[in-house]
């Protein structure tokens, strides 16, 4: 591939979809790290190593499940409620008795969920790459402005929005969303009124790593499930957290799509340094807005 | 204030040490001379972060980024061009510094946690470009062959050269901390509000001591290429940023020697786990966890204070 | 010395200062005093650069203040102390008075020099004049809270200052602590003629020791005067004394 002259624009348009599916996957993933930010302040760490061990577990699922659909759908449900429950774990048994420390004991706390985590993943499905096919109905391709077009992330662009959507419901129409962001806002007022602080936290805490495990389970197919993974992911969603406005929700979308669409647009324009794209991106913007695009904090 | 014979007494200790220390390599095997190096290296570097981290109460997230940069600015000088080597290592922390001092510049409008998320984010897209730009910086296969200057090339050349140039970069920020910047600077610390309030620019003083502390990155990472003559992305990684946290949650944030004696635990327990397990990190979590549970002032932290429970008015002020 | 003309600031539409205005002459001992809530907090804050007025006019020495950052406003020669304790709690008694002096003599930029020998007399001084010399080597977090607030005042005076304000020196302290208080700030005015500036909810003490009493209200500055006329109003008879005839 070229520089930008010899690109057309239907291998244009195609690359802003593919950019679009991964926006999916990074939006998922950014706004479960997003949510615990900020109701519990945590900058979450672990928040890759969750996503990483979503898309094993999805791969083991799928593995089990035989390779056909009905087994893709249940590792798809399977494997973000078991990350779900180890986080649950995690923060019943451990995280749950530092909530009165330094954000800088927290953090480090993560880091070392992150290094746990890590080695235990490579105790349990080795050091080698794993890969497996997307199910029977979503591979292959379709055409779009005359050119191939994997279903799969036909697929993800589907999912995007209806996680967006639930999201939206989640937050501003359940109670638990409600007192969620009022408890972001003000902890001892939500205290005060008789409510569980702890339990809201521990349930925030659960969600934003579920979505984690989804975003992991999602990804499963489309790459090879490696060592490291979680490393490459937990930057990229702070990034979109910091570009979006802390604990912002909308903000994670729409720091996905800088970042998705930036590192799309600069493989067609600079393929080896097209990882360097969105970081610029992200630079520029909190060059000019330092605490990012959105609102912080809902 | 210590008597004059106590003084006494402990300059001549120091003095001893310091003796023992540079005759080591008539007595020492190699490899524990290139051990020792590491920890030195290292202890600078975790030492630097806390000046910013333990005496400034900065949430300096990434400070392997400067490190990094003193590396690779030291080896691309020396591989890349004929000048001398010592400008090589005057560049590679003039280098760190002005990195720091941009960064810097670009973070510290922002509050504490934000900050350091901030600068994890800045700081991983100079690695990046680190990563990528094989034409440059080798890529993510780093830089080897790094043209040493010959007297530093034998490993007890580089040991003697990395222990003076340790000593004397500790001495240095021995004297910072306890200079009035210091004391500024902790006061900072403590209350950025109140600081402003006895006519502290807290900003700039934050400004400064990010520099300082990047310009000592800057010299432990030239003294990392030269012990290990090579050069990696893995340097400028954020991983490394957080365990370099680690040793100075381990050895006392609050305290000077602290992070040098993290960083000789982790060093040497690194080392020293290897040779029976593939498993260093899952360890390293584990200590990290319990360091937090059960000794959140470290080693030398959780010393002075009972100390200071002991004896309320000598064991204070120390630093 | 200072001049405040109708200053003003709102938090998301709520005014907490809406229209004060206060003159204070060098020498004076000026009190502010109010309800809970009227916006004597605040309009410190204003005075001394830890909030920015959206409107009015600020002078001190003749020239206009309003708008600068604190540090700036501290070096022009406003010093404070904070209602809550504000102090350098991981710091000895001594470091934290040491730390206002070192900036007051702009040392603080010095990197290599040894902090423990500098400025050490003054500090003493300071620390001997509000009684805490004998615990100069205690750790400021440790101190009880009596302590902390007067230590919180020799933090204020190590800057030198030519206006002090403090925000409820006594606040919280013990009967034998507040008396201790009382006789400093007398000291401080009438033997070093600094200028002060405070604000107290012990009317006792304010109608004791203070030249001239401002009465703020819901924002407002509403009376400007020497404490009998003040005493004798009858919107701060209202306000606070409970209507009786005290004249």
């Amino acid at each position: 591939m070229g520089f930008a002259g010899h690109v057309t624009l239907a291998a244009f348009c195609q690359q802003v979809l593919v950019g679009l599916s991964r926006t999916t996957i990074l939006f998922i993933v950014a706004s479960g790290l997003s949510l615990v930010l900020g109701v519990l302040r945590i900058p979450n760490i672990a928040h890759g190593s969750l996503y990483m061990i979503g898309a094993f577990l999805t791969y083991s699922l799928v593995r089990l499940g035989g390779g056909g659909s009905a087994g893709f759908w249940m590792a798809l449900l399977a494997a973000p409620l078991g990350v779900a429950l180890l986080s649950f774990v995690v923060e019943r048994g451990l995280l749950c008795r530092l909530y009165e420390r330094e954000h800088l004991m927290l953090l480090l706390f993560t880091f070392a969920l992150m290094l746990v985590f890590g080695d235990l993943v490579k105790m349990i499905w080795g050091a080698d790459y794993r890969s497996f096919a997307e199910p029977p109905f979503l591979q292959g391709s379709v055409l779009i402005f005359g050119l191939p077009f994997p279903r799969y992330n036909l697929f993800l662009l589907a999912v995007g929005p209806l996680v967006a959507i639930g999201l939206y419901l989640l937050t501003n129409r359940t109670k638990i969303g409600k007192i969620a962001r009022a408890a972001a806002v003000d902890r001892e007022m939500v205290g005060a009124m008789g409510i569980n602080v702890s339990w809201v936290f521990a349930s925030v805490f659960v969600i934003g790593c579920f979505l984690a495990g989804l975003g992991g389970a999602l990804v499963a197919p489309t790459q090879n499930i490696t060592q490291g993974m979680d490393h490459a992911i937990i930057i990229e969603a702070f990034l979109i957290v910091i570009i979006g406005g802390l604990g912002n929700i909308w903000g994670a979308l729409l720091g996905a799509l800088i970042f998705g669409l930036t590192d799309a647009v600069g493989i067609l324009i600079w393929p080896q340094f097209a990882i360097v794209f969105p970081y610029m991106a992200v630079v520029v913007v909190l060059v000019f807005c330092p605490k990012g695009l959105l609102k912080s904090i809902w | 204030m210590s008597p004059p014979g106590m003084r006494f007494k402990s300059a001549g200790f120091a003095f001893a040490a310091l003796a023992v220390l540079f005759l080591l390599p008539a007595v020492l095997p190699r490899y524990y001379l290139y051990l020792l190096s590491l920890v030195l290296v290292t202890g600078l570097l975790a030492t630097s972060l806390n000046l910013v981290l333990g005496f400034g109460g900065i949430y300096q997230f990434h400070h392997a980024v400067f490190y990094g940069a003193g590396a690779y600015v030291f080896a691309l000088m020396l591989m890349k061009t004929g000048l001398p080597a010592w400008l090589a290592y005057v560049s590679a922390p003039a280098a760190a510094a002005l990195l720091s001092l941009l960064m810097g510049l670009i973070c510290i409008r922002l509050s504490k946690l934000y900050f350091g998320m901030l600068q994890i984010s800045l700081g991983s897209l100079v690695w990046v470009v680190v990563y990528r730009w094989y034409g440059f910086t080798g890529g993510d296969d780093g830089l080897q062959g790094i043209p040493v200057p010959g007297a530093l090339s034998s490993t007890s050349g580089a040991y003697i050269f990395v222990l003076a140039v340790c000593l004397l970069c500790l001495a240095l920020m021995y004297r910072i901390v306890n200079s009035p910047f210091g004391r500024i600077f902790q006061s900072i610390r403590d209350n950025p509000e109140r600081s402003a309030a006895i006519g502290v620019d807290v900003r700039q003083h934050q400004l400064i001591g990010l520099v300082l502390a990047g310009a000592f990155a800057g010299v432990a990472g030239a003294l990392f290429v030269t012990v290990e003559g090579s050069a990696f992305p893995e340097m400028l990684f954020w991983t490394l940023s957080l365990e370099i946290l680690v040793m100075c949650l381990l050895g006392g944030w609050l305290t000077f020697w602290g992070p040098m004696l993290g960083a000789a635990i982790i060093v040497v327990l690194r080392t020293w786990v290897g040779i029976y397990t593939d498993y260093w990190t899952l360890i390293l979590g584990v200590i990290l966890m319990l360091l937090i549970y059960f000794l959140p002032d470290g080693v030398l932290g959780r010393a002075r204070k009972k100390k200071t429970i002991e004896n309320p008015v000598a064991g204070a002020g120390k630093v | 010395m200072l001049q405040i003309e109708h200053l003003r600031k709102c938090f998301d539409g709520f005014a907490a200062v809406r229209d004060a205005s206060l003159q204070v002459a060098p020498g004076e001992m000026v009190a502010v005093i109010g309800p809970n809530g009227a916006g004597k907090t605040t309009l410190f804050n204003l005075i001394t650069g830890q909030l920015t007025p959206d409107s009015g006019r600020l002078f001190f020495k003749g020239e206009n203040i309003a708008g600068l950052p604190a540090h700036r406003i501290c070096r022009k020669g406003i010093s404070r102390s904070f209602q809550v304790v504000n102090i350098f709690a991981r710091m000895t008694v001594f470091e934290n008075v040491q730390a206002a002096r070192l900036s007051r003599l702009g040392k603080t930029r010095q990197l290599f020099a040894a902090a423990c020998s500098m400025a050490v007399p003054q500090t003493m001084e300071i620390l001997e004049s509000v009684g805490l010399a004998d615990k100069r080597d205690r750790i400021g977090g440790s101190l009880s809270h009596g302590d902390q607030k007067v230590l919180e005042m020799a933090i204020a005076l190590g800057v030198d200052p030519d206006l002090l304000i403090l925000d409820e020196p006594t606040a919280g302290m013990s009967p034998e602590e507040t008396a201790v208080v009382l006789e400093l700030m007398k000291r401080l005015n009438r033997e070093m003629g600094l200028t002060i500036l405070f604000c107290e909810h012990d009317m006792e003490l304010v109608f004791s020791i203070s030249q001239r009493i401002m009465v703020m209200q819901q924002g407002r500055s509403i009376l400007e005067d020497t404490p009998p006329r003040v005493r004798c109003d009858a919107r701060v008879q209202a306000a606070y004394l409970g209507g009786g005839d005290v004249c």
